[in-house]
């Protein structure tokens, strides 16, 4: 079970009031039509999965419904880091 | 045990009597039950085995006061009044299977049976006979009393067994402050305290277990739950657990716990592997540890005459144990020689014959053991030992299944020969059996040292004093795995499964040599007893044939749930009516009272009314002609209504759908779809622009939620500083359709202020005023291809708004349902996303694609509609399709060209399919490769088992020239 403290409304929730998102820091391109075919699939489908540390999206949903930064290791879950959006992790 | 407190119970229709305190085995044995079931394969007379989890043998059927279980292991269920018992293998019954037959064939259905079936003659032929053969049980449908809880709790330590490991580290961490949990499998804590022979902190360890369990369950800190399974281990220390609830009639309810711990103590304990001989499988032979417990707790001896086999020095305490409660112990035989059995003065001088360096060679008797044959060393001849019973005990098992859930793997270690956790996690700390401690005092040190370790790493001081033990130890080991003796063809490994020695040799032969694969080749340890007591010798006998160590063959992986769990506890109160919310339209009981057929579709919305019609068929058709030669009323409430405001709502608004939002003007509407980034249809609907910066955007009903938390993830995400609020209001507000050539009149007759005239308010505009002096949004839209306004009304107005247009009689409006409304938007050729769109469904492939080409800023997916899927010449597209006669089916294949029979490829699918009542014809939406090059060919579409043969044609199948719509 995965718990988190959101970084705005400062709630711990369990993963079952959280949404998950996917990687974190996928950049979509400003202008779209100015990238290739492969820019554009390798921003759409292409992620990472490591096999350890990854920086992940997640969804404050039961509570305030803010979008956070998570940085997790896939393996043992343990959790690094916990931030607002627009954190540079 | 309580003798003073008899019970009655059953099995196989047998009254039989038990005590409060006897588990189903126990009383089944004092009841001199030999047979409990049969063996999977082979359908060979399985006794009991083993005492609890680890039985791979006695699986039951068990009827209590409040519920039936079909397939439970004897020694995990508690004796109760009333029970009926049966068991669940073995035809015409389980004292005489016909299925043993099966044996006749045993060498030609050995390992890899099921997989060779596959290559010869084929697996048709075995098929009825296999499906015959497998199941453990049959579900039958009884009345079930028992109630099911969920709960969640958080604390400090879990500690996983009662026994005295498990005690001694709770009362360790007694009065430290941190909060225990304390789970034990068994009606009542304690573990072997309840039947091993030894002394804790000088008193009787029964006596020290209840001393300790009282002071432990008055202790607010510390939550004592007996008759509690933890069946699984997670990330992040989280567990499920498993908790009994019985009373006399049996178990009254589950209580599952999610729990999360800080500091887990596995105090799980270890079980007995048995030694493998000849004829080692019948019923009789039962693992050591098993038959001392049956004694030492429930007071009943497995045999009359029993036998002890060992290679180690804990089955000696059974027959110094057995010996001293009066059972005759005729022999023990030992595998060692007589120098490393530090317990042999001990038995010979009770008068129990020892004799050590010999091995069972082989067995008799079939439906219960009648004696063994054993060889001395160095002696030519066998020795025949008259017994109905045979204590075996081959080394132990510590019980890691809980660690290895979370990914430990257990590692072999050579001078115990067992398998341990070496590397576990931080927070974890296995004490006792579990860790393989075969000494009481190093298991009470190990529960100590963890209680210690915990306080250190938490800060908190411990009170209590380290635990003196004074028992005897289980000794030394001298592994012994293959015999020499002894035909393998008649050597059990997996009781359950039948997997033999000779099997494992043959997977080894035809090199299966990896232990998942052995698994999953022989079936061994794939049984409701997960292989407790087999997966060792296997993995041994794997390793002694393939020629490596135990240590490189490594052991399988254990997942959850630790022993069965049934779904009912999993599924707790969400069944039925619980199972998830019901979202009711605002006019339900309007509704209802014009005798809605109500069906769920995500919301309970009426289907047909059965005042326009006998049947389904009739009132369709009744609500249709109104729509188009009359007025219906058609209640959307459900539809989403997502208000989307601020300075930057168009600019906002134009990134998600395919159509310009930020050309829309007041008052003004416009349809159009939405795509995920990929390129594929996410929803549909209309926009309107209800005031500058204010915005109305309507989903579908079931993406109301989705949309929302769309727009609100791409607002936070990508375009924080987009000046824009989002409010989901779908459920603030009802809509009533009203949709027919009279409806301009009905719209009037309500509010006859409303300026509904044609050039007053067009098709796609959006007008503000009160409709029957309640306040209003209406919007002139369609779905249905006539004349159509919806007005929306603050929810509260729902029912009065309804009630008020049905009641203009003048117009003889009808209530419409669901089916009445889709195949009138059919009619016009309208799509249902979800029906007429899937996964792959792009706006260029439903008729859009001169809108998006005329887009000339980006929007979320556009960039996708280049990529060469999108584009592909082969895409379904949707077309319309006329049946030349004869139904189409939603779901129809349509035929590839050139094939007008199947079997055949096909090219495409029937989305949407009706009875027009306007053509006269069977109509449908399909999606179609290259549809939209297609118009007027001839298609085959098979519908169930009839071809229809249709014309393929614009899906406008309704008024194209969309007059009525601008009426």
């Amino acid at each position: 079970m995965i718990i988190l403290e959101c970084p705005y409304c400062h709630e711990q929730r369990v993963e079952d009031e959280l949404r998950y998102g996917g990687e974190a820091n996928i950049q979509r391109a400003t202008d779209p039509t100015a990238v290739s075919d492969e820019v554009w699939t390798d921003y759409l489908f292409m992620r990472t999965n490591p096999k350890g540390w990854r920086d992940e999206q997640w969804c404050c949903e039961a509570g305030c419904g803010q979008w956070f930064k998570v940085r997790r290791h896939s393996v043992s879950h343990a959790i690094e880091t916990v931030a607002r959006f627009d954190v540079v992790l | 045990m309580d003798r003073s407190h008899p019970l009655d119970f059953s099995f196989n229709g047998v009254a039989m009597k038990g005590y409060a305190g006897d588990t189903l085995a126990s009383a089944l044995l004092a009841n001199s039950v030999n047979i409990v079931a049969r063996s999977f394969k082979y359908r060979r007379p399985r006794g009991f085995f083993g005492v609890g989890a680890e039985d791979p043998n006695s699986a039951v059927a068990v009827q209590d006061g409040y519920s039936y279980e079909p397939a439970l292991r004897a020694g995990q269920v508690w004796l109760a009044q009333g029970m009926k018992a049966r068991s669940v293998s073995g035809w015409p019954s389980v004292e005489f299977d016909l299925g043993a037959v099966t044996q006749l064939f045993s060498r030609v259905i050995g390992a890899g049976f099921y997989y060779k079936t596959f290559k010869w003659p084929g697996w048709e032929f075995f098929e009825p006979f296999i499906r015959k053969a497998t199941g453990f049980g049959a579900p039958l449908k009884v009345a079930n009393d028992r109630t099911v809880q969920q709960r969640h709790a958080v604390c400090d330590v879990l500690i996983i067994g009662a026994g005295p490991a498990g005690l001694a580290a709770a009362t360790a961490l007694r009065g430290s402050g941190l909060k225990v949990f304390v789970a034990d499998d068994q009606k009542e804590p304690g573990g072997s305290c309840r039947w091993e022979c030894a002394r804790l902190d000088g008193i009787p360890a029964a006596a020290w277990s209840r001393q300790i369990t009282a002071k432990i369950a008055a202790d607010a800190d510390c939550t004592l739950l007996a008759a509690t399974t933890v069946t699984g281990a997670y990330e992040n220390e989280m567990f499920i657990l498993v908790q009994t609830i019985m009373d006399e009639r049996g178990v009254r309810g589950e209580r599952v716990w999610k729990l999360m711990a800080r500091y887990v103590v596995l105090a799980s304990g270890m079980v007995d592997r048995p030694l493998l001989f000849e004829g080692n499988d019948r019923p009789g032979v039962m693992l050591s540890s098993a038959v001392r417990r049956f004694i030492g707790e429930f007071g009943v001896s497995p045999a009359r005459r029993l036998a002890v086999y060992t290679n180690n020095d804990s089955a000696y305490l059974t027959a110094l144990q057995a010996k001293a409660a009066g059972v005759d112990v005729v022999a023990i035989v030992d595998t060692r020689s007589a120098n490393s059995a530090i317990y042999l003065n001990e038995a010979r001088a009770v008068g129990i014959t020892c004799y050590c360096e010999s091995q069972i060679e082989s067995t008799r008797g079939y439906r219960r053991l009648e004696a063994i044959g054993l060889r001395q060393a160095a002696t030519p001849n066998i020795v025949w030992i008259f017994c109905d019973g045979v204590a075996v005990s081959g080394g132990w098992t510590p019980a890691t299944q809980l660690a290895a859930h979370r990914g430990i793997k257990p590692q072999y270690d050579a001078e115990r020969s067992m398998f341990v956790c070496k590397d576990l996690p931080e927070s974890w700390f296995a004490v006792g059996g579990a860790n393989g401690a075969l000494d009481l005092q190093v298991a009470m040190d190990q529960a100590h040292a963890a209680a210690h370790a915990i306080a250190e790493a938490t800060f908190t001081t411990l009170n209590g004093q380290r635990c003196i033990a004074s028992a005897r130890g289980f000794g030394a080991i001298q592994p012994f795995w293959l015999p020499a003796q002894g035909n393998p063809h008649r050597m059990w490994v997996d009781l359950q499964n039948d997997v033999k020695v000779s099997d494992i040799a043959l997977a080894v032969q035809e090199n299966y040599v990896s232990v998942e694969h052995l698994k999953r080749y022989t079936t061994l340890g794939m049984g409701t007893d997960q292989g407790r007591t087999s997966n060792v010798n296997g993995l041994a006998l794997l390793a002694a044939l393939s020629g490596c160590a135990i240590s490189e063959v490594g052991a399988t992986s254990f997942r959850p749930p630790y022993t069965a769990t049934s779904m009912r506890s999993i599924a707790g109160a969400r069944s039925g009516d619980l199972y998830r919310p019901r979202r009711y339209l605002p006019a339900h009981g309007v509704h209802l009272a014009h005798g809605a057929v109500v069906l769920d579709f995500g919301w309970e919305r009426p289907d047909w009314y059965r005042s326009n019609g006998a049947d389904r068929e009739t009132a369709v058709r009744a609500e249709m002609a109104s729509v188009r030669h009359g007025v219906g009323v058609f209640d959307s409430s459900s539809l989403g209504k997502i208000e989307v405001t601020g300075p930057d709502a168009a600019a906002f608004l134009a990134r998600f759908y395919v159509s310009n939002m930020a050309t829309l003007k007041p008052g003004r509407v416009r349809y159009s779809v939405m795509l995920r980034e990929d390129g594929v249809i996410f929803d549909d609907g209309v926009v309107t622009c209800l005031a500058e910066n204010h915005y109305l955007a309507s989903p579908t009903s079931g993406n109301a939620e989705a949309v929302t938390a769309w727009f609100e993830r791409w607002r936070q995400t990508e375009w924080p500083h987009s000046r824009v609020a989002i409010a989901n209001v779908t459920s603030n507000w009802a809509s009533i359709a009203i949709a027919g050539p009279k409806a301009r009149e009905l719209l009037i007759r309500l509010e006859p202020g409303f300026e509904a005239s044609g050039e007053a308010f067009a098709h796609m505009e959006f007008r503000e005023g009160p409709v029957g002096g309640v306040p209003a949004r209406v919007a002139r839209i369609s779905f249905t291809g006539e004349l159509q306004y919806e007005i929306s009304v603050p929810a509260r107005y729902a029912g009065s708004l309804l009630q008020s247009l049905l009641a203009e009689a003048a117009l003889a409006p009808l209530p419409i349902g669901m089916e009445a409304w889709l195949r009138l938007r059919l009619e016009k050729g309208y799509i249902h996303l979800g029906s007429d769109t899937n996964g792959r469904t792009t706006p260029l492939d439903v008729g859009m694609g001169s809108i998006v080409s005329k887009r000339k800023d980006d929007f979320i997916g556009k960039r996708s509609l280049q990529l060469s899927f999108a584009i592909e010449e082969r895409r379904e597209q949707l077309v319309g399709l006329i049946a030349k006669r004869g139904m189409l089916e939603t779901g129809g294949r349509i035929l590839a060209r050139g094939h007008v029979r199947s079997p055949c490829p096909t090219e495409g699918y029937v989305t949407s399919a009706c009875e027009s009542p306007a053509l006269e014809r069977s109509i449908g939406l399909a999606l179609l490769e290259h549809g939209h090059q297609r118009n007027g060919e001839t298609v085959h579409v098979l519908c169930g088992k009839n071809l229809i043969e249709c014309f393929v044609c614009d899906p406008t199948f309704y008024d194209p020239k969309n007059e009525r719509l601008h009426a």
